[in-house]
């Protein structure tokens, strides 16, 4: 079958290309990937094979029709071969993406199958709360895979469903009014004790002129009662309004912008159990024109009951396994997920929302691990940035001063504090220089404490993540990549356990004491703007489970092409 | 000056306080938690004597003074059976330890004295009771065999020829129900088989075993015992259907379901499927049809060069809405 719908394609491959002008094009891209790791742990570890050798080839072949000027359809199928399989073997065929889109009436725009959507930080969007810094070097390339494989593209979640846009424009009082609407579906029923579940809602943004923009926006995940036996229907809704109270005089821009709103989730039949709260977040803003110089000063208050699925759902959950040396020791324990795994293994990354609360690592990220719209936390934040019109340094840094509303378990409250750093420099800009010189810092700081009348009450634990690259054009076309990543933990923390309505039933300790160190170099040859290949090596050391650190080096050869 | 009063404005609307939320706790108290370990009432059992054949059932209550892990063991002083309840919290109460009289670990109870024990990991402390099965639980289902009564006239049987041979009811004080089993044992280097029983319907005075006809709602259920040092043994079930209703069973257009066991593990284990799920040979079509059963064939198996295979069979029953809680 999957030989018959491929030559199908390789037919519609040729006959298009006869075809006049951009009714169709090719778009997709192919990638190849060879690695060879070793692993040692314990030596007298007898029960792990220390070597692991892969690799796939994968292609996505998409093409976008555009039978009108207002219509465009995209179908792309992958295929995927693990290298090893034979005559078919270890030969994956998917559809990879599948959507109608175009304008009805030059009015309305619209979009049927496979979205990329967002709406508003706190109630849709996919924030990264489990990568805190930024990468070019080796790092960067496999950032961009997994950006990739996940469909995380500027914050937005993959889903399925409809979407459809449109705008209003007047002469006087108001400049335009923007409506947004998308109805995606989460989960099929089981005719049983599972519903069907959907996720929909949208926005009116109303921009007054060049001083105001004001948007209303609603959210909702819902089970359509009537489609299981179980008519015990959950749904999680989200209300907010945003702002953007901005002026603009001759050397500066200055506003205040922010989103605040309710939340309510929580089953039908159990209205007391239900959990409804509020957050605010306003943000004040100056940006020296001249000077190219940003400052924001912000105030968060997000309730200990505030809920948004579409903005808290993580994209690292940590509840799952690994799938690359999963166990290790003679007792054959499970290997937690690192940063490692998180960098290497696109599968870890989820590709869409889910109702409830996800598991976190308190060692990458504590302070805000659903992002902006973590729950129970209210504070302040400073931050500052620069990007100078030559593109020679950009940067920014922000500062986060933080404390639960709620205490969990105690009224003492935990404080957060957390600041992170990005700098990125290109000394080819500097210099003029034709060849790309790029070097890239980010790092974040995390620290979060309680105090309290019992010893099992303080809360002490600190992180530090650090992620340092660079790629430098040695000769046309050839440029040699490092990068040095850090992460170190150490203190304690109580994790909250949760039920199957989320709710707190214990907590189990949660004590660390670890680094995590990535050093990687290696070469990068690009055939054009979209396409190249490069070879990389690196040593990684892992001392997080305690009594049992681990160490990697692998070799990899990566080639990515774009079409 | 206009703008400037929006500013506050907006700022105002947006900056005002919540109420602090100082008395509220999201879940459980830390010191229930992390708190020092006491006992705060000790373990009392609901009622003396309990009658599970009428009935009844029995709870156990006791209070420590954090949110810990739990283990209740209740073991019968004459059959040594045992019944573990396991949870997490710091109070012990019916919703969390009612008995019904059912078995987790083999021997099932009989009238007995019982011992309770109650355990916390990781810490000292043991919490100690009794109570007394004045009558066991009773099982409604249709026995097919608990050897109690010994051979029963229509059921018939094989036996290889080979060495160590010993297919016999037994009581010898090992039986997982009540007082007799059926021993399955011997070497046979040159087959499959070492023996088998045949359940015959005309043991229980029809051309069918009188069962429900609902295939989905029906369980299989048997107690088998794997020797420890021989996980060697095969237990097979044949399920012969005389769809025709003709008065016996062909191999050739009508069903036999089946379900093999290999016996890797050591002690008393109960083994249940749903009669729906068994495998059949299609010859009759395929259906499920239990209220048709003619016979059950039994045949005990090993690998002829693995040696000598014992096993142990005692309480075969079908239950219906769910699989026998012991």
């Amino acid at each position: 079958m999957k030989y018959l719908l491929l030559s199908v394609f390789i037919a519609l491959l040729s006959n298009s290309y006869g075809q006049q002008g951009k009714k169709v094009q090719f778009v997709g891209g192919a990638r190849s990937l060879m690695s060879n790791s070793n692993f040692t742990s314990d030596p007298s570890d007898s029960m792990t094979a220390p070597k692991s050798t892969g690799g796939y080839a994968l292609v996505d072949l998409g093409i976008k029709i555009n039978p009108n000027k207002t219509t465009e359809i995209l179908g792309m199928f992958r295929i995927r071969n693990d290298f090893g399989g034979f005559w078919g073997g270890g030969v994956t065929f998917g559809v990879r993406q599948l959507y109608v889109r175009g304008v009805a009436g030059k009015v309305l725009r619209y979009q049927v199958g496979n979205l990329d959507y967002k709406l508003t930080p706190y109630t849709f969007y996919n924030h990264n709360a489990d990568i805190l810094t930024s990468s070019v070097g080796t790092m960067g390339i496999k950032e961009d895979i997994f950006n990739y494989e996940s469909f995380y593209r500027k914050n937005t979640w993959r889903q399925q469903g409809a979407s459809v846009n449109f705008a209003l424009q007047f002469p006087k009082v108001v400049k335009e009014i923007e409506f947004n609407g998308f109805i995606t579906r989460m989960n099929p029923t089981n005719f049983a004790n599972i519903m069907e579940r959907l996720y929909g809602g949208g926005n009116m943004v109303v921009t007054q002129g060049k001083h105001l923009t004001v948007g209303l926006n609603h959210v909702s995940i819902f089970d359509l009662a009537g489609t299981a036996i179980d008519s015990n229907a959950y749904s999680n809704n989200v209300s907010t309004l945003t702002y953007d109270v901005r002026f603009d005089a001759k050397k500066f821009k200055y506003g205040v912008d922010g989103e605040s709103g309710i939340s309510s989730s929580g089953l039908s039949q159990a209205p007391e159990d239900a959990l409804n709260d509020y957050f605010l977040h306003a943000r004040a803003y100056l940006n020296l024109k001249k000077k190219n110089l940003g400052f924001d000063l912000g105030y968060m208050d997000n309730g200990a009951d505030f809920r948004s699925f579409g903005a808290q759902s993580k994209r690292i959950d940590y509840s799952q396994q690994n799938n690359f040396f999963k166990r290790y020791t003679n007792d054959q324990i499970l290997r937690p997920v690192s940063m490692y795994d998180i960098y290497n293994d696109p599968t870890l990354f989820s590709n869409g929302i889910q109702a409830g609360v996800m598991q976190y690592n308190p060692a990458v990220n504590n302070a805000l691990p659903y992002g902006l719209a973590t729950f129970n936390r209210r504070g302040g934040y400073i931050g500052a940035s620069y990007s100078d019109s030559a593109k020679i340094i950009d940067a920014s840094a922000k500062y986060y001063l933080l404390n639960e509303i709620r205490g969990q378990g105690t009224s003492a409250l935990k404080t957060f504090n957390y600041a992170n750093l990005d700098v990125h420099f290109s000394l080819s800009n500097l210099m003029k220089w034709k060849k790309k010189v790029d070097v890239h810092t980010g790092v974040a700081i995390q620290k979060t404490t309680r105090e309290g009348d019992f010893t099992f009450e303080s809360v002490d634990l600190s992180s530090f993540t650090m992620n340092t690259g660079f790629e430098i054009e040695v000769i046309e076309k050839l440029s040699v990549l490092a990068n040095v990543f850090l992460l170190q933990s150490k203190g304690s923390d109580q994790l909250p356990v949760r039920d199957g309505n989320d709710a707190i039933v214990n907590y189990t300790e949660f004590s660390v004491d670890g680094i995590e160190s990535n050093i990687a170099g290696g070469l990068k040859f690009d055939f054009s703007e979209k396409v190249y290949l490069a070879a990389m090596y690196e040593w990684n050391k892992n001392s997080f489970v305690v009594d049992n650190p681990y160490q990697f080096s692998q070799m990899s050869i990566y080639y990515v092409m774009k079409f | 000056m206009k703008k400037y009063g929006i500013l506050l404005l907006v700022g105002l609307v947006l900056f005002s306080c919540r109420k602090d939320e100082l008395e509220a706790v999201d879940g459980p108290n830390l010191t229930d938690v992390f708190g020092t370990f006491e006992v705060v009432s000790t373990l009392v059992t609901s009622q003396p004597n309990v009658d599970f054949a009428a009935g009844q059932s029995v709870y156990f209550t006791s209070e420590i003074s954090i949110i810990t892990d739990w283990e209740l063991k209740i073991t019968g002083q004459t059959s040594g059976a045992e019944k573990i309840i396991t949870g997490t919290g710091k109070i012990i109460d019916a919703s969390v330890s009612t008995w019904d009289g059912s078995t987790t670990n083999f021997p099932m109870f009989q009238s007995e004295t019982c011992d309770v024990m109650l355990t916390f990991p990781g810490e000292a402390d043991t919490l100690y009771s009794t109570v007394t099965v004045d009558q066991p639980k009773t099982n409604s289902g249709f026995v097919i065999a608990d050897f109690e009564s010994g051979w029963v006239g229509g059921w018939t049987s094989f036996i290889q020829s080979g060495g160590n041979m010993d297919f016999n009811i037994k009581t010898d004080g090992s039986a997982a129900q009540l007082g007799s089993y059926y021993n399955m044992q011997g070497l046979v280097d040159w087959d499959w088989l070492v023996g088998m029983v045949n359940f015959n319907a005309a043991a229980y005075g029809s051309t069918t075993i009188p069962l429900s006809s609902n295939a989905d709602n029906l369980y299989f259920n048997v107690l088998i015992y794997g020797q420890p040092g021989l996980p060697n043994s095969r237990v097979l079930f044949q399920f012969d259907e005389d769809d025709d209703l003709g008065g016996s069973f062909n191999a050739v257009n009508e069903d036999q379901f089946t379900i093999e066991i290999l016996i890797d593990w050591e002690g008393w284990r109960k083994v249940s499927v749903k009669y729906s799920d068994l495998i059949g040979n299609g010859a009759g079509g395929g259906t499920h049809n239990p209220d048709k059963i003619n016979a059950i064939n039994m045949l005990h198996l090993a690998d002829p060069s693995s040696g000598i295979a014992v096993s142990k069979i005692d309480y075969i029953i079908f239950t219906e809405n769910a699989a026998l809680n012991p």
